[in-house]
């Protein structure tokens, strides 16, 4: 299950990619918007790896709705999981745009970002990134055709959840945690924000074991398991880099009658997670709000092309910024899913959290 | 461990060298030897791994792989393969969620939905066959495309969203459910091991399967109707692949597009690693049982043992070798590749 | 007049290059054994596997107790009355005993839709009775032996007469080669106790056999049939003679260009043995000759050319080249002792079908062709073209496909790899199998160039004809020994007959 995480990017996804292509060629891997009312020139797009995972369909909708508030035309482009494909994608739309083109893109790989920042600005378009790009590539430096880089601080927001579900079990005993792919960018943060949580308890909660299980469902499954085995009721809470691999765990509790006994956290906020939370099963999980950054990586760029405003003149932390996850818990599920977070698509910055940090 | 592998291994080829019987009798139980020497290490280091329950929750891990694996091993052993696994429980997955109750579609025909899986995994089976022998497309490109049209198609129908299962019925029938402490699903693997066994042993598709795999000219020659076997065989394949989608919708009570992702993998290593000769004619669907089990043996000894998870891929991957290195009788192989 | 059991018209059935039946007609009587004789190529398998089905012929018919009939397959074949017993064997090494002898025919033993394992094996049980085979039925035929396989060969044939009503026919293509003795004359015995049920046709180089175990005898020679005989009247000799035939063509393998060899021996081989192949084999090579081997099928004479060229290992004796000991563990050994082979197999193992005529040229002498990490592909191809004006090969450009190219030109091509290899001991494995008259002459006359510039070469020939026609010596082989050498001067060059007297 995999997440919607970033570089999830393996052999197999490839080659999914490149055939999934075919599949859902047929569905199309750009939805032409009717014009309600042609009121500007310029195209906008949100490119992303798959509609097949609720994230990505969720930033997809966000972008959607953005376009349909300004009665722009809006495309959606699919990589599957491959950076060629993603990248003759945006290639071709740039192309047949004519440069009038509003892209916000989450790149299949960093390495892909600088080669999609450098044809929009060769084409005259404007680009917002998400998650993915390298260290030293800067919105700045591409003045005025990159406008922002948005992302979310993996550390920050795994030690609040990682709270959550030290709470839930009173503060005191052993968790196991299952982690995502070893080289991932947010797989490393979010497990640094969990050790920074424990690291807080004064040794009240002791990490009994931690494995990744590369944001697989099924993986984390048959490991969760294996520790009910190995550690039986020393379990007092599992803690999931994502929300899909809590769903495994779940599962693997409930076969064992732990289903509601053992808490779980996961990350990403996906329904079954917020179920599982309503049902008492999970202890919480961090909503993303991809409605927000499939929507606001449109407004900012069209706000700069529309002469709204200047971004050249907008300091770095509008430039590089983190957005908004928001923790959702037994306590607030209910306000959660009666008030889904609204976006406003005038307050550009009002959800970000500050300029990204890069760490070693 | 390692080095008793690694020992196991080379006492193994003096063996093969040596020739006669007793390397062949060797060669047929090497997979069982293997598995035995696992859990025997793994029980020595942690002995909590005999416990009635962690078998238990092994033979639940165990089921849907099985079941999976009963699939590709016929078809193995006709000589061609099957990538479309993934794809085709996908589907299977999805429609048997959207036919019991849900939160997608207004169906609800409970327990019926699953020969509705089988028969929808069935029929991808036998259009797999159908494309493969009719416009003599190669297995692995055939089957590889299928399944990924399989997942696009159910990307497609749910958009990204995932079908929940309210039907607790279904899933305490194929999963949840216990019987002697052993959950259903474990069940309803063992049947669908033994139809597998009987279709393998006493059916005319089980004989000819092999006949084909051996010498595809000869089995010609001898009157079988190898076009039309081959598209049987793998209707047969995706009739387990749709059991195994249903028991999937179960297990996690959901069903969704990515439901099977990386099982295709764990299915074939087991193949192999349980003496399934790839090259077809060799092997049998007890021996892909025994392979199961190995895998599910190690990842859950793996963790038991405190393995380290970056050693853990080359302890698999060591593994996987010798096995093969244990089950094949390679100096009858002219070329390898 | 009865009315054969089985009979053909007038069949003809061609091949690219080869005319492998010409207007053959043939008929065999009720409880009839009929032997079948004819040289390697005469066209004998190829008449088998048109009456099993394997083969439509071109022209003529076919008839099954006086009607006409069209047999579409092996399984069609069978339910005719016609079963055949293969020269390579067709037994499952994965299956067992008794599913390889009903392979394909397990109705009988389903039971709502189940096979019952036991009837089957007790069948089978029966089956085997027949060949006095004692061997469990429900044992993988991959566990028995050469020999006991053979048996369950011809007990899966046998199985016809059981199950089909009325008269049927056995067609045995070489059933004895793997044979001993003893196992030769119990099949001959379970021949003649079945005569009453059965028919046969028997095909046998073992012309002793064939006069032994035959009531008639066809020779065949170059696809056509030439002789019908009575076996009380013939004899081995009169036989040998028919298989032989036509006189020797002069012009034809080039005589006039036949060099005396040079006395320097470049190749010596002494008391080469590979067990199960061939044994003690001694001779020299020397520079400028061709030397023949001449043996049937299972005479080693083409294992013993693959130990020459390091493709298989041998277990004994020695190689000398040029009067170095060598040792060759991979061909890449022998051809950098400057050994080459053309096998029999163009397509499975000398040539890259998907490679160009150039590429294929230089496959193995490419280092010659490499500076640093590149290829000059200029000079490939300037070394390529040379060799195609040289050899005439008939090709669109040197980046044509070798695959698309004809037998004969494919050859030649094989021919210049190994010359640009700078090979000077060439073995050609059957140089002509399946090409035109017009290119084998091409390769004869290669043959003689090759030896004029010093080459010297071991010669496997398609026919008799053409290994006496070419060689300066030959040594002629029976069951993996050297049975006798004749020396071949140009006019005065050996007859067949005593080749082959030599030969089975």
């Amino acid at each position: 299950m995999a997440a919607i995480l970033k570089n999830t990017l393996n052999r197999r996804s490839v080659l999914k990619g490149a055939a999934g292509a075919a599949a859902v060629g047929a569905m199309g891997s750009s939805f032409p918007m009717p014009a309600i009312a042609e009121e500007t020139t310029w195209t906008l797009a949100n490119s992303l790896r798959s509609v097949a995972n609720p994230y990505h369909a969720t930033f997809a909708k966000g972008g959607e709705d953005f376009a349909k508030s300004i009665g722009a035309k809006y495309e959606v482009l699919v990589t599957e999981g491959n950076s060629e494909k993603g990248i003759a994608d945006i290639k071709a739309l740039l192309q047949r745009t004519g440069g009038k083109l509003i892209l916000n893109v989450d790149p299949n790989d960093s390495p892909d970002a600088r080669v999609i920042v450098e044809e929009v600005k060769k084409a005259g378009g404007f680009v917002v990134t998400q998650w993915n790009k390298p260290a030293d590539l800067h919105p700045w430096d591409f003045d005025p055709n990159y406008v922002a880089h948005m992302s979310f601080d993996g550390v920050p927001t795994a030690e609040a959840i990682a709270n959550e579900l030290f709470k839930a079990f009173g503060g005191e005993g052993g968790i196991v945690a299952l982690g995502g792919i070893l080289s991932n960018v947010p797989a490393i943060e979010r497990k640094l924000g969990l050790d920074n949580a424990i690291a807080k308890t004064n040794g009240k909660v002791e990490l009994l074991d931690f494995q990744p299980a590369d944001w697989n469902e099924q993986k984390a499954f048959e490991i969760t398991q294996a520790w009910l085995t190995r550690f039986g009721d020393k379990v007092k809470g599992v803690f999931a880099a994502n929300d899909g691999m809590g769903m495994g765990a779940l599962e693997a509790l409930r076969q064992n009658g732990l289903a509601g006994k053992v808490p779980v956290v996961g990350i990403d906020g996906i329904d079954a997670a917020v179920a599982a939370i309503e049902a008492g099963e999970f202890a919480g999980t961090v909503a993303w709000d991809p409605l927000w950054t499939g929507g606001m990586g449109l407004a900012i760029p069209y706000a700069h092309a529309t002469g709204k405003i200047d971004i050249t003149k907008e300091g770095h932390e509008h430039r590089e910024f983190y957005g908004t996850g928001i923790i959702v818990t037994k306590e607030t599920v209910g306000a959660f899913k009666n008030n889904p977070p609204k976006v406003d698509f005038n307050d550009l910055w009002g959800k970000a959290t500050g300029q990204i940090q890069y760490r070693g | 461990m390692y080095q008793m592998f690694l020992g196991g291994a080379l006492r193994v080829k003096a063996a093969a060298l040596a020739g006669g019987a007793w390397s062949k009798q060797w060669r047929r139980w090497a997979p069982v030897a293997v598995l035995v020497g696992l859990c025997i290490i793994i029980g020595l280091f942690n002995p909590n791994f005999f416990g009635g329950a962690n078998f238990v929750r092994m033979l639940n891990t165990a089921a849907i792989p099985l079941v999976i694996c009963m699939g590709v091993t016929f078809v193995i052993l006709m000589g061609s393969i099957d990538l479309s696994a993934e794809g085709v429980i996908a589907i299977c997955a999805v429609a048997a969620s959207m036919l019991v109750a849900n939160d997608f579609t207004g169906i609800a025909i409970g327990l019926f939905s699953v020969p509705a899986a089988i028969l929808i995994g069935s029929l991808v089976g036998l259009l797999n066959g159908f494309i493969h022998v009719k416009f003599r497309i190669p297995s692995f490109m055939t089957t590889l495309g299928m399944g990924f049209a399989g997942i696009g198609l159910a990307t497609a129908i749910l958009g990204g969203v995932m079908v929940r299962i309210s039907d607790s019925s279904f899933r305490d029938y194929l999963s949840l459910g216990r019987v002697f402490d052993i959950p259903a699903a474990v069940y309803i693997a063992g049947v669908a091991v033994i139809v597998a066994y009987v279709i393998q042993e006493r059916t005319r598709i089980g004989r000819w399967v092999y006949a084909i795999g051996t010498d595809e000219a000869t089995a010609r020659n001898a009157g079988i109707p190898v076009d039309r076997t081959r598209i049987i065989v793998f209707g047969i394949a995706g009739a387990f692949y749709g059991l195994a989608g249903a028991l999937s919708a179960a297990q996690i009570g959901r069903g969704h597009a990515l439901i099977s992702q990386d099982r295709l993998f764990t299915a074939i290593t087991a193949i192999v690693v349980g003496g399934t000769a790839l090259s077809g004619g060799v092997g049998s669907v007890l021996n892909s049982v025994i392979g199961v089990f190995i895998v599910i043996v190690l990842t859950n000894g793996m963790v038991l043992m405190g393995i380290e998870p970056y050693v853990q891929k080359g302890v698999q991957g060591l593994l996987i070798i010798a096995a093969v290195a244990l089950a094949l009788d390679r100096s009858r192989l002219d070329v390898v590749k | 007049m009865t009315t054969p059991v089985l009979e053909i018209r007038n069949v003809s059935k061609s091949f690219p290059g080869v005319k492998a039946l010409d207007d053959v007609s043939f008929a065999i009587n009720k409880g009839e054994v009929v032997g079948l004789i004819g040289e390697n190529g005469a066209g004998k398998s190829t008449l088998l596997k048109v009456l099993n089905g394997i083969y439509q012929p071109d022209q003529g018919s076919i008839f099954v107790d006086g009607h006409p009939v069209t047999i579409t397959s092996p399984r069609h074949a069978f339910d005719s009355g016609i079963a055949m017993v293969f020269q390579e064997q067709s037994v499952l090494p994965t299956l067992t005993v008794a599913e390889n002898i009903f392979l394909g025919r397990e109705e009988e033993f389903l039971r709502f839709g189940l096979l019952s394992k036991k009837r089957m094996n007790a069948a089978a049980t029966k089956e085997l009775a027949k060949v006095h085979l004692s061997v469990n039925p429900a044992m993988r035929c991959g566990d028995l032996s050469f020999a006991d396989r053979q048996m369950v060969e011809i007990a899966k044939a046998l199985s016809l007469d059981t199950r089909i009503k009325g008269h049927v026919t056995i067609l045995l293509d070489e059933p004895t080669s793997v044979l001993e003795k003893r196992e030769a004359d119990l099949l001959f015995s379970i021949v003649r106790d079945l005569k009453s049920r059965a028919s046969f046709v028997f095909i046998s180089h073992r012309l002793e056999e064939v006069l032994e175990i035959s009531d008639r005898v066809y020779v065949l020679r170059d696809g056509k049939s030439v002789k019908e005989l009575e076996s009380r009247d013939a004899t081995v000799k009169d036989l040998h003679q028919l298989m032989v035939g036509r006189q020797l063509h002069h012009e034809y393998y080039r005589e006039a260009r036949q060099a005396v060899p040079s006395a320097t021996t470049v190749l010596e081989v002494q008391s080469l043995t590979k067990s199960g192949s061939f044994s003690n084999i001694s001779f020299a090579l020397h520079e400028g000759e061709v030397l023949g081997i001449a043996g049937v099928i299972g005479s080693g004479r083409e294992d013993l050319a693959r130990c020459l060229a390091g493709h298989t290992p041998f277990d004994s004796g020695s190689l000398k080249v040029k009067g170095e000991q060598v040792h060759f563990s991979a061909a890449y050994d022998a051809t950098a002792k400057g050994v080459g082979l053309v096998p029999a197999e163009r397509k499975v193992e000398g040539l890259v079908a998907p490679f160009t005529v150039a590429e294929n040229m230089t496959l193995a002498a490419l280092p010659k062709f490499v500076s640093g990490f590149r290829i000059r592909f200029a000079d490939e191809n300037a070394v390529a073209r040379q060799w195609i004006e040289r050899l005439s090969i008939k090709t669109p450009s040197t980046a044509t496909m070798v695959g698309s190219l004809s037998g004969g030109n494919q050859q030649k091509v094989v021919l210049a790899k190994w010359r640009i290899a700078g090979v000077n001991i060439l073995i050609l494995d059957h140089p002509t199998r399946g090409i035109d008259v017009g290119a084998k002459e091409d390769v004869y006359e290669l043959i003689r160039d090759m030896t004029a510039e010093g080459l010297a070469v071991i010669l496997l020939g398609d026919t008799l004809e053409e290994v006496i026609g070419l060689s300066n010596r030959v040594l002629v082989m029976r069951d993996g020994e050297v049975t006798a050498t004749f020396e071949a001067a140009p006019g005065n060059k050996p007859a067949q007959v005593d080749l082959v007297s030599h030969m089975v």
